[in-house]
């Protein structure tokens, strides 16, 4: 099931979800609005090779916002520390920014039990849009499980505060016994 | 927990979903086909910036079909009227649609609960693709909720045809 808004405000009343900070105005009728932290990176690399590690341009974003560019990835962050240990989050935009045709997230928005970080963000714009610091872009919902969880996400991405890069480098150079141990 | 077809059908007949015209055939096993309106709006701008009221154009949907262009955003309308007070609607294309290369919604699939409108769609093809008024384009799935329920009342309901971005209001 997903969480109404006001049961996201009860659940991070006891601690049982983590949004640091918290701000109620930012409260839907079934998600909670993020925002976006000022600092971008975009992937320079042309191709893109998964087994190595992508080269980075950092990007500030001003006051007065940023150009994101067609045919350009972005990775972004949330400003909010987002998660929970009782509930899986779905991180994915709000219709308002999907309306100027920002992507948030490139297929993979599902998070897990137990992450609680800053989450990184897969920016991509269909027409060259300007990105504001701080501003609202982005909704997580909350959602019941069934079963134990086996454990909490202690995954490559644990520990990052700020955007970070695809580490699937990492796994392509162990052979296929070594990810399945 | 997401309804079953079944159950999606015996709630529009108890008024506990709106989908409106509503027709048994577009019923899958666990959500429903919703068409294309005949309306869709693209933005005359080049560089769009949340912070403006970007000005848009409406174009009508020939009947011999619309050519959309992977360089440019368009915001479509779902025929239907669709919502619910007590279930929450995300939605999504159908498979068919995702074979040609053709995004629905941009990364906003979760539709308010309360909202009961023609919703708009974001519309973004990977490559040059027709699209016909009356199309089914699309799939609504409902999700049974936990918490106490207060309903949309945000900037877009009421929406009839495609509405552009009011994110300028947050600034």
């Amino acid at each position: 099931m997903i969480l109404t808004g006001e049961e996201i405000k009860k659940q991070v009343a006891l601690n049982r979800i983590h949004i640091l900070p918290f701000i109620k105005n930012n409260i839907n009728p079934n998600s909670y609005n993020y925002c976006l932290a000022p600092e971008l990176l975009e992937i320079i690399d042309n191709p893109i090779d998964p087994k190595s590690e992508q080269q980075f341009r950092k990007i500030q974003i001003p006051e007065e916002g940023y150009v994101l560019q067609p045919g350009h990835l972005y990775l972004g962050s949330t400003m909010e520390e987002i998660g929970s240990d009782f509930y899986v989050t779905s991180l994915i935009g709000r219709s308002s920014v999907g309306r100027l045709g920002i992507f948030v997230q490139i297929t993979a928005d599902l998070g897990h039990l137990g992450a609680k970080h800053r989450w990184t963000l897969e920016l991509k714009v269909v027409q060259p849009v300007i990105c504001y610091p701080g501003m609202k872009i982005g909704q997580v919902s909350f959602w019941s499980v069934k079963g134990e969880a086996k454990q909490l996400y202690q995954g490559k991405y644990a520990e990052y505060s700020s955007a970070h890069r695809s580490e699937i480098h990492r796994e392509l150079s162990l052979t296929t016994n070594e990810i399945t141990q | 927990m997401i309804l079953s077809g079944m159950k999606i059908q015996e709630k529009v007949f108890s008024k506990e979903i709106t989908i409106d015209p509503f027709f048994p055939s577009q019923i899958n096993p666990n959500s429903y086909n919703f068409r294309l309106g005949k309306t869709l709006k693209v933005y005359d701008d080049e560089i769009l910036d949340p912070k403006k009221d970007n000005k848009t154009r409406l174009i009508e949907i020939p009947s011999e079909g619309y050519l959309l262009e992977p360089t440019k955003l368009y915001l479509g309308h779902t025929e239907e009227i669709m919502g619910s007070n007590l279930y929450v609607p995300i939605i999504r294309g159908r498979s068919s649609i995702g074979r040609i290369g053709l995004f629905i919604h941009i990364t906003a699939d979760l539709i308010d609960i309360g909202s009961i409108n023609q919703w708009t769609l974001q519309m973004h093809c990977v490559q040059p693709l027709r699209v016909y008024s009356g199309m089914l384009i699309g799939q609504v799935t409902f999700w049974t909720v936990e918490g106490e329920i207060k309903l949309y009342n945000g900037k877009y309901q009421g929406s009839r045809g495609p509405m552009s971005s009011q994110i300028h209001q947050d600034f």
